[in-house]
């Protein structure tokens, strides 16, 4: 970051210092996007992004002001700043309660994602075709009318400074992508995509893990599957049991998991929007939220994962926190302010999706820990069910607790064996007791971390990068498939 | 402050001028929120944000090349173009591989856009309205502090939010396009709480002044105090009374998944190959009008094209899709106006809802449901599911109650639907006389306007606890 910036933060933070504010912080932030999209052999679209800008944060009379810009000049911090305090002081009048934060200590240090090829020099010419390649054997059938694949990269630096002390920048970059072949027949569309759907899987790393992907390999794979879903049986609707591929388990950790333990939730601070929890503070170390099989953990430090940094955008630095264990609910997602509401420290997952946001309780790499079987045993000794894979929709209630989701494809399973294909799969539950009927979770050599870039959280709405790792996991007497 | 036409205007089109592509657009949207979000008695987060976003799309020789910024300084808006003339001189001809593409198969990039003022006027329309965006906060904390003490009176807690702010849009081409529109807009959100009950009321508006904290208040509170100790029902086919929140939800839905062109190109809308049939029952009939006052009028879209009124259902009959500039070359139509920014990749999409009023007034509709529920708004509505049948699940939220013979019976708990939207629209007995305009104010360029629905036999598969 250039000298002239780092100068005008210390300037303000040294001017909050001397109007007396309980706390202040300053984050800086720049990123920088590529987007690539490829469609039918055509360049769809290829776009750069760049946005820069502070955001200052002020703590005073125990009421927080904070406002951002993307002014950065002197006079604009000193306005920035002016608002950020004068917003602090409007609220403190209606403040009957003051904030108080947990101690941190302050930290002057430096993180950066590992990464081998920095995507941001890589050419473009090599990612375009690398993108028509995909296409190329994506679409090599009649059936399939659309084949789409992208990359997407991103970067962004930061710059954390805090009347507290702290002086923390952080250099942070995800590299990811994705296919979808859409296949039709007559009236009957379905789709595949790989390695997940409706947005770009992302890595914290460099081009390296673009190839790691192998987007060419999997092509045809996904455009097979793709064309046998036109021919496929519905889904049949019944009490099953069913085993979930981590590529559809992320998002039913995101939802059910990864949600109701945001603390902010619990507390009734996003009921305006989104809602509430179930997991309520009286309920942490006591709960039964999933059967033995249940670990589940959010994890800041895990290599290569979207929810992974050296400090959250308060200054806590990265943490591997239990939230689940053994099917005990015992830990939450947390920031200083509402760890202190509940007489714990925080977990470090204050974060906000840019410098035009403010930090929010947000999931880190929220993980369901292996287990000790495998998709192929868990298969063996299923007699009837379904493998389902690859998240196609999702919705869950206000409280976290009534969720259906939609897959792209699932497989019959009869005596321990994988049958044929059946469209349009879908199930239902009630959180805990899904959770609970979890029999069975495969080992390390099976789980798989995937970063989900479309996290969408607050007012004003912030679309935030976070992780997740699964394994396939088997889950028992699930309702699946559309009642009528 | 806004900073005013002459500012915004004069940089993009000096930056349009200067740019050696063959057609530059540039547009440039500014932003200055006010966000207050409070619960259990204080204001937990205040924000303050202003930001410009200025997105730059350059045409060379059919290529398109796109870039975005920060900032509206000269210098930033020429590094934002050669951003994007490095795109369009990426040879489209991948490496000679047996295995790869061939340069016959690889074709140009999307034909180019029009950087020319458009032949249609712009509509002339008021959605500036200056105290809006700069109301005191002094005055405006203590209007909210009042509202959750109103609350506490009667033992209710209160959460929700307030949003006021201004926006600009503006857009200028090379060959002379130049548009500019300022907007305001406010808010206010209101979820009352006591025990597992609560309510929901919420208004948006271009004009502060014509927010009504107190009457909203009471509304949530009344469903608040309704709802509490919920019942639960069995699942199954249920007549519907929806209010204009749970009916906007669908509404957008089936916006989002159906009534763009690039939808219908891909196949995957319901109303792909149906244009003249007959999908919903006459009753419905759905336009998207950006210039329309009784919505968030947005006069032109991201490529400075005056949005037009476009029926997308009439009286039940497929009728009508929106398009970009791209689509509407793609399919040889013109544009309607219905552009995004130039980052996007959703393609056009309606963003000024309206479904058409019926007769009867909104009081009318409960004392026509023999047994039914009374649904408030949903909650995380997906359209995912099969959107050839715009097949949609989701939950009720804020308040179900049960009707019987013309009369609340009492509140339900939260029940899932899992519904064809399609076959649902085609089960509609009544349409209220009277609508509500549905949006976050957070995002003030979009919105829908709709009435209350009274729907036969709509499918519930699920309960929450």
């Amino acid at each position: 970051m250039d000298g002239r910036i780092r100068n005008l933060i210390d300037q303000t933070i040294k001017s909050l210092r001397r109007r007396g504010v309980d706390y202040a912080d300053v984050r800086w932030v720049k990123q920088l996007e590529e987007e690539i999209i490829v469609q039918n052999l055509q360049v769809q679209h290829i776009s750069h992004s760049t946005s820069e800008g502070i955001s200052i944060r002020v703590l005073h009379r125990g009421a927080w002001g904070h406002a951002a810009s993307s002014r950065l000049d002197g006079p604009g911090l000193a306005h920035t700043a002016e608002q950020a305090l004068e917003m602090a002081k409007a609220v403190a009048l209606s403040c009957q309660e003051k904030v108080a934060l947990e101690p941190v200590e302050p930290a002057r240090a430096r993180y950066a994602t590992p990464l081998e090829v920095d995507p941001f020099q890589v050419e473009l010419q090599k990612k375009l075709d690398y993108l028509l390649w995909t296409t190329q054997v994506l679409k090599d059938h009649p059936n399939i009318k659309t084949a789409t694949a992208c990359l997407e990269f991103y970067r962004t630096n930061k710059l954390f400074c805090s009347t507290e002390g702290s002086l923390i920048e952080q250099e942070i970059t995800e590299s990811g992508g994705m296919l979808e072949a859409t296949a039709i027949l007559n009236n009957e569309v379905q789709r595949r995509s790989y390695p997940t759907a409706n947005s770009s899987s992302l890595t914290q790393g460099g081009y390296e893990s673009v190839k790691g992907l192998d987007f060419v390999g999997q092509a045809s794979r996904v455009r097979k599957e793709a064309v046998s879903l036109l021919r496929a049986k519905e889904c049949p609707a019944e009490i099953s049991t069913v085993i979930l591929m981590p590529d559809q388990l992320i998002l039913q950790l995101h939802e059910s998991c990864g949600h109701p333990v945001e603390l902010d939730r619990a507390l009734g601070m996003e009921l305006s929007f989104a809602g509430g929890s179930f997991l309520t503070p009286e309920l942490l170390g006591s709960f039964r939220y999933g059967s033995k099989w249940v670990n589940i953990t959010a994890d800041a430090t895990a290599p290569s994962g979207c929810g992974t940094f050296g400090y959250d955008d308060e200054g806590v630095p990265a943490q591997r926190v239990p939230i689940i264990r053994d099917g005990l609910f015992v830990g939450y997602l947390s920031s200083r302010e509402t760890a202190q509401r509940i007489r714990r420290t925080s977990s470090g997952a204050m974060r906000a999706d840019g410098w035009n946001s403010m930090p929010i309780v947000r999931m880190t790499n929220v993980n369901l820990e292996p287990g000790d079987g495998t998709l192929e045993g868990m298969i063996r000794e299923t007699k009837r069910g379904i493998l389902m894979a690859t998240n196609k929709s999702w919705s869950i209630d206000d409280r976290r607790l009534n969720f259906q989701f939609g897959t792209e494809i699932a497989w019959e399973i009869r005596q321990g064996r994988i049958g044929q294909v059946l469209k349009n799969p879908m199930y239902t539950g009630i959180t805990p007791e899904f959770w609970g009927s979890c029999t069975g979770v495969a080992g390390k050599g099976q789980w798989q971390l995937f970063g989900v870039p479309n996290c969408a959280k607050g007012e004003p709405v912030q679309i935030m990068h976070v992780g997740h790792g699964a394994a396939p996991a088997r889950f028992e007497r699930v309702q699946v498939g559309r009642k009528r | 402050m806004l900073l005013g036409e002459s500012r915004i205007v004069s940089a993009l089109k000096r930056a349009a001028a200067a740019s050696p592509a063959d057609e530059t657009l540039i547009a440039a949207q500014r932003e200055s929120f006010t966000t207050l979000r409070f619960a259990g008695e204080r204001i937990h987060q205040s924000f303050q944000e202003e930001e410009v976003t200025v997105w730059v799309k350059v045409a060379v020789r059919g290529r398109i090349g796109v870039a975005t910024t920060c900032s509206l300084s000269h210098e930033a808006l020429m590094k934002a173009i050669e951003s994007a003339m490095t795109i369009t001189r990426v040879a489209v001809k991948p490496t000679a591989s047996a295995s790869r593409p061939t340069a016959s198969a690889a074709k140009p990039t999307t034909p180019p856009f029009s950087s020319a003022p458009p032949k249609i006027p712009t509509p002339r329309l008021t959605t500036y309205f200056p105290g809006t965006a700069h109301r005191p906060l002094t005055e405006i904390v203590p209007m909210i502090q009042h509202l959750w003490k109103t609350a506490g009176s009667v033992g209710v807690s209160l959460a929700g939010s307030f949003v006021r702010g201004e926006e600009e849009l503006a857009v200028a081409g090379s060959r002379g396009l130049a548009q500019y529109q300022p907007f305001s807009i406010a808010g206010l959100r209101l979820v009352p709480t006591k025990g597992k009950a609560s309510g929901f009321a919420a208004q948006v508006s271009r004009d502060l002044g014509v927010l009504e904290p107190e009457p909203l208040l009471e509304r949530a509170l009344r469903l608040c105090r309704m709802n509490e100790d919920p019942k639960e029902i069995p699942v199954g086919k249920y007549d519907v009374l929806l209010e204009p929140e749970a009916v906007s939800e669908l509404l957008e839905w089936l916006g989002y998944i159906g009534f763009g062109a690039k939808q219908v190109t891909e196949r995957t809308s319901f109303m792909a190959g149906r244009m003249g049939e007959r999908i919903m029952g006459r009753g419905i009939s759905i336009s998207d009008d950006g210039a329309n006052p009784e919505g968030l009028a947005v006069p032109f879209d991201y490529e400075g094209i005056p949005k037009q009124q476009v029926p997308l259902i009439r009286q039940g009959v497929a009728s009508g899709i929106v398009y970009d500039s791209h689509y509407a070359r793609l399919h040889r139509h013109g544009s309607t106006g219905h552009a995004g920014s130039y980052d996007q990749f959703e393609g056009p999409l309606p963003t000024n809802l309206f479904l058409a009023a019926g007769d009867p007034p909104a009081a009318e509709l409960i004392r026509k449901m023999d047994r039914g529920l009374w649904i408030g708004r949903f909650h995380y509505v997906s359209g995912l599911l099969n959107t050839q049948e715009a097949l949609m699940t989701g939950l009720t939220r804020d308040g179900t109650f049960l009707i019987k013979k013309g009369k609340v019976a009492g509140a339900v708990k939260n029940l899932r639907f899992t519904q064809s939207i399609l076959e649902a629209f085609s089960k509609v007995a009544a349409v209220s006389r009277e609508r509500r305009l549905v949006a976050d104010p957070s995002q003030g360029l979009s919105a829908a306007v709709c009435p209350a629905l009274l729907i036969q036999d709509f499918t519930f598969t699920g309960q929450t606890k």
